[in-house]
């Protein structure tokens, strides 16, 4: 399947939330859970929406 | 990559956006319009808050304690939640459909979404109305004897949440709608910034619910007391200020598009990262909200100023090429001067007009925000009216002006009436612009000598510099200004949604610089790069002069947070 | 096809997005630049505001967290997390040793100018002890309890003397509120969060009468909430 480059810039903002929000989770000390959830969350959503970008293609591709 | 050159700037083949707009189903149409008039609606009731308590803190109303404080929350509330959050729905909603060019997909969720958030706005504003203010930040702490402030507050927001993440599964849905059906490949710039900004919008709702159910849950006594506030709050407001400037960014491309009818010369693709950029940006570049808390470690503290810098890198991106394309269209098809390509653009439709100051605005605005981020001023500046006195070259110049724009192109396609007198309204940004310079200057500088934000009177029995009144007084005046010329866009705004005038014959002539002779780009365009380094310079100056006021203080200070 | 000026290329562009990052060099010049490079701390030697002197601090929230220590020894050691119990009585003590007659507090007041007679419990004792070896030596500061609370400051009027450190402890006690101190062509802003004690060494180097008044919204009556710093 080819990665366009929507779908990457996609990707990317997950991955660079998801890093943030990996940085919070494991060190606890900097006391701010919110943003474990928060931007966490926020990758898990890219993700996702990564995911329905992909999959329209192929729906539009099979169809 | 840098030397590609396009002989003439890429010019969008579809139909204008207000014919696209023009042919929306009828359905769409009505939702738009009610969500236009319920974010105008917030608007108007936002502007009388604000206006009273600017004159309030001018003391030329004589408002204090609990009355003055009401209005301030209906103000913030109103505007910065109702006003920015409904017209970003609303114009999320609109630019997507037009995008898809047959209206909007999961229509019933987009009505959802639009019952949801005037529910909350319902209920916010009540609350705010009758409840014990607790202005637009719903701290719990100051209610922690009545609970059902806490409570009908935080459900405003979560439902104002909800019904945003509602319609932007629908904006989303409507975006994807013509690659599913196998028309298009791609995005254009515009429609991937659209899918981007709402995926956004719904991350601003997991914000929300992450600092305001707590305290709903406790009203209902369902949970602990919601103790960590501050910072779930410092999460979301981040998110918030953010979103609506990506939004404006949007509409500037949209604008441009519309009025000018030329597109990026850089490609989509480099546009396209930009509006990435905006979401890479958002979460590293928040701490410096949070630089006088005393919990913050001083390790945070360095690296959150530090990436702070990075904060306007997808503005500024953007502004250069909007600005870079606009300019080589313009010398392409023979402007000359440094400045005379400017002449060329449509500034008698105040559409236009808007947009230009708003990037004035802009440009002052972030001057003055470049200051705070910076961790050492932070004890100087922060809870104080410079806060205020710079935000709202934001909130108002860039973000309203910016929104107030798109309707004067969008009400008039989506409702055949034609915009109310175009030749008053083009001349008011001019006139917000020298209103908030006043009032932004004088409440800089009363920042900056320490006069406290969302304080009434700053006499301080006796006790405060005699200039604190003096500058409080004269954001009275600048307030008075902008407020007015604002109030009168807003009314021909409000008086083009209610018009069922038969359909303007002429549509607002626009420049055509599409088809330009061969060469875009071949010679300099100076203006982006100029305005830039102009920019440097202030935020040089306003950096340096602030140092030396913090080190000229007779007070040596050491260890900013608690002792560890 | 003709080539592009430089100011129309898409890397000039992208340049000029990262362009506000060069405020770093003004930062720099201030000793205020995060970064080891560029710009040295001496610059910067008015506003000390690393904090020097308290070396291996544990991350996180010190004050909550850090294990009860007896009364009295928090104070001087390098470590000086304190728990809310124990600012509230070290407060206590400071008001009830140092409040004079006109209600002003001053730590430099003798023992003898106590209004009134015995002192309360042994903890306090213990406290007076430090406070008084800090006396002694001009350099050590002296600790200074600032208490906040709607719509008040406890003590409201300190009297303090200028080129003195004072190492001052503060705390909001109920909600958060805000302990700022106008210091003429600017304020210094101090946050408190409640049940957070927040410790700032201070020197004040001119005489004067200082303002200090609440920066964080704490209800109808903020702007009501102000104190008094004296320093003769
Ligand atoms: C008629 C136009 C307006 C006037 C005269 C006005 C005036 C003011 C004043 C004087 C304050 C300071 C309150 C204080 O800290 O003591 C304030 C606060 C604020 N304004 Fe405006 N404003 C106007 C429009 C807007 C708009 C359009 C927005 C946003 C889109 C906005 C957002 C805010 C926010 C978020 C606050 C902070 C509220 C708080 O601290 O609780 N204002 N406004
Ligand atoms: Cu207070």
């Amino acid at each position: 399947m080819k990665m366009t480059e929507e779908l990457w810039l996609v990707v990317a903002i997950a991955a660079v939330w998801a890093a943030l929000a990996a940085v919070y989770a494991l060190v606890p000390s900097l006391g701010m859970p919110g943003y474990v959830r928060v931007w966490g969350g926020g990758a898990a959503l890219f993700l996702l929406l990564a995911a329905v970008l992909a999959a329209a293609g192929w729906t539009a591709r099979r169809g | 990559m840098d030397c590609i050159s396009t002989p003439v700037a890429t010019a969008d083949t579809r139909p204008r956006l207000t014919a696209r707009l023009a042919a929306l189903p009828r359905g769409d149409a009505s939702l738009f319009r009610l969500l236009f008039g319920a974010a105008l609606l917030a608007l108007a009731l936002g502007l009388a808050g604000g206006f009273v308590t600017a004159l309030a803190r001018a003391r030329a109303l004589n408002l204090f304690g609990d009355d003055a404080y009401r209005v301030l929350t209906l103000h913030g509330v109103s505007v910065f939640f109702y006003w920015l959050y409904l017209i970003q729905a609303a114009l999320l909603l609109v630019l997507a459909a037009a995008e898809n060019g047959r209206g909007l997909a999961l229509r019933p969720l987009a009505w959802l979404g639009a019952a949801l958030m005037l529910a909350g706005f319902a209920a916010s504003e009540w609350i705010s109305a009758i409840g014990t203010p607790l202005l637009y930040d719903g701290s719990p702490e100051l209610a922690v004897d009545d609970p059902r402030s806490v409570g009908v507050f935080a459900l405003g927001y979560l439902l104002l949440s909800a019904g945003l993440a509602a319609a932007a599964v629908s904006g989303i849905a409507t975006l994807l709608q013509p690659r599913r059906r196998g028309e298009a490949e791609a995005f254009s710039a515009i429609g991937f910034a659209l899918f981007a900004w709402a995926g956004f919008l719904i991350v601003s709702a997991i914000a929300a619910t992450n600092a305001f159910l707590p305290g709903l849950l406790w009203a209902l006594g369902a949970g602990p007391f919601p103790a960590d506030h501050g910072t779930e709050w410092h999460i979301l407001f981040h998110n918030l200020h953010y979103l609506p400037l990506m939004a404006t960014v949007l509409v500037w491309y949209v604008l441009t598009q519309h009025l000018t009818g030329v597109t990026s010369i850089h490609g989509a693709r480099l546009s396209k990262i930009v509006f990435a950029a905006y979401l890479v940006f958002v979460p590293p570049t928040s701490l410096y909200h949070m630089f006088l808390e005393p919990n913050l470690s001083e390790s945070v503290r360095v690296v959150g100023s530090l990436l702070s810098l990075f904060v306007s890198v997808p503005t500024l991106a953007a502004f250069a090429i909007i600005v870079s394309s606009l300019e080589a269209s313009a010398r392409a098809r023979g402007a000359t001067g440094l400045f005379g390509w400017m002449k060329g653009l449509p500034w008698r439709n105040p559409a236009m007009a808007n947009m230009g100051w708003a990037v004035v605005n802009m440009l002052v605005g972030i001057t003055f925000a470049f200051v705070l981020i910076q961790e050492k001023l932070a004890p100087m500046l922060s809870d104080t009216f410079f806060v205020p006195g710079y935000f709202h070259f934001f909130a108002v110049g860039v973000l309203t002006q910016t929104f107030l724009a798109a309707l004067m192109v969008i009400l008039p396609a989506l409702g055949g009436g034609a915009l109310w007198r175009p030749d008053l309204l083009r001349r008011m940004p001019a006139l917000v612009t020298l209103g908030l310079l006043i009032f932004g200057t004088a409440g800089i500088a009363a920042g900056v000598m320490g006069v406290p934000r969302r304080v009434f009177d700053v006499g301080y029995g006796g006790m405060a510099p005699a200039a604190w009144p003096v500058l409080m007084a004269l954001v009275g005046v600048g307030a008075t200004l902008f407020a007015v010329a604002l109030s009168v866009s807003v009314y021909g705004v409000v008086r083009t949604l209610l018009s069922r005038r038969a359909p303007a014959t002429a549509e607002s002539r626009r420049v055509d610089w599409t088809d330009g002779q061969r060469g875009v780009g071949a010679v300099p365009a100076w203006t982006g790069p100029l305005s830039v380094a102009v920019l440097i310079a202030t935020m040089y100056v306003a950096t340096i002069v602030a140092f030396e006021i913090i080190q000229s203080l007779p007070i040596v200070a050491i260890g900013g947070g608690h002792g560890h | 096809m003709s080539e592009r000026h430089v100011t129309t290329r898409r890397g000039f562009i992208a340049a000029l997005g990262f362009s506000a990052v060069s405020l770093y060099g003004a930062w720099a010049a201030y000793g205020a630049a995060p970064l080891p490079f560029g710009g040295h701390k001496g610059a910067a030697a008015s506003e000390p505001d690393a904090h020097d002197g308290h070396g291996g601090g544990h991350g996180g929230h010190g004050a909550a967290e850090a294990p009860a220590e007896p009364a009295g020894h928090a104070g001087h050691g390098a470590a000086a997390g304190m728990t809310p119990e124990e600012f509230r009585s070290a407060h206590d003590a400071f008001v009830e040793r140092f409040t004079q007659k006109d209600g002003s507090a001053d730590p430099h007041a003798a023992v003898e100018a106590h209004a009134h007679g015995g002192h309360g419990h042994a903890g306090a004792g213990h406290d007076h002890a430090s406070m008084g070896a800090a006396m002694v030596a001009a350099a050590e500061p002296v600790d200074v309890y600032l208490m906040a609370q709607k719509f008040a400051y406890s003590p409201d009027v300190l009297r303090l003397k200028a080129g003195q450190p004072y190492r001052f402890r503060m705390m909001a006690d109920d909600i958060t509120h805000g302990a700022s101190i106008q210091l003429g062509s600017a304020s210094r802003i101090i946050r408190l969060r409640p049940n957070v004690v927040t410790e700032q060494t201070i020197t004040f180097t001119k005489p004067g009468a200082y303002l200090v008044y609440c920066t964080v919204y704490c209800g109808p009556a903020h702007d009501a909430m102000q104190g008094r710093i004296v320093v003769g």
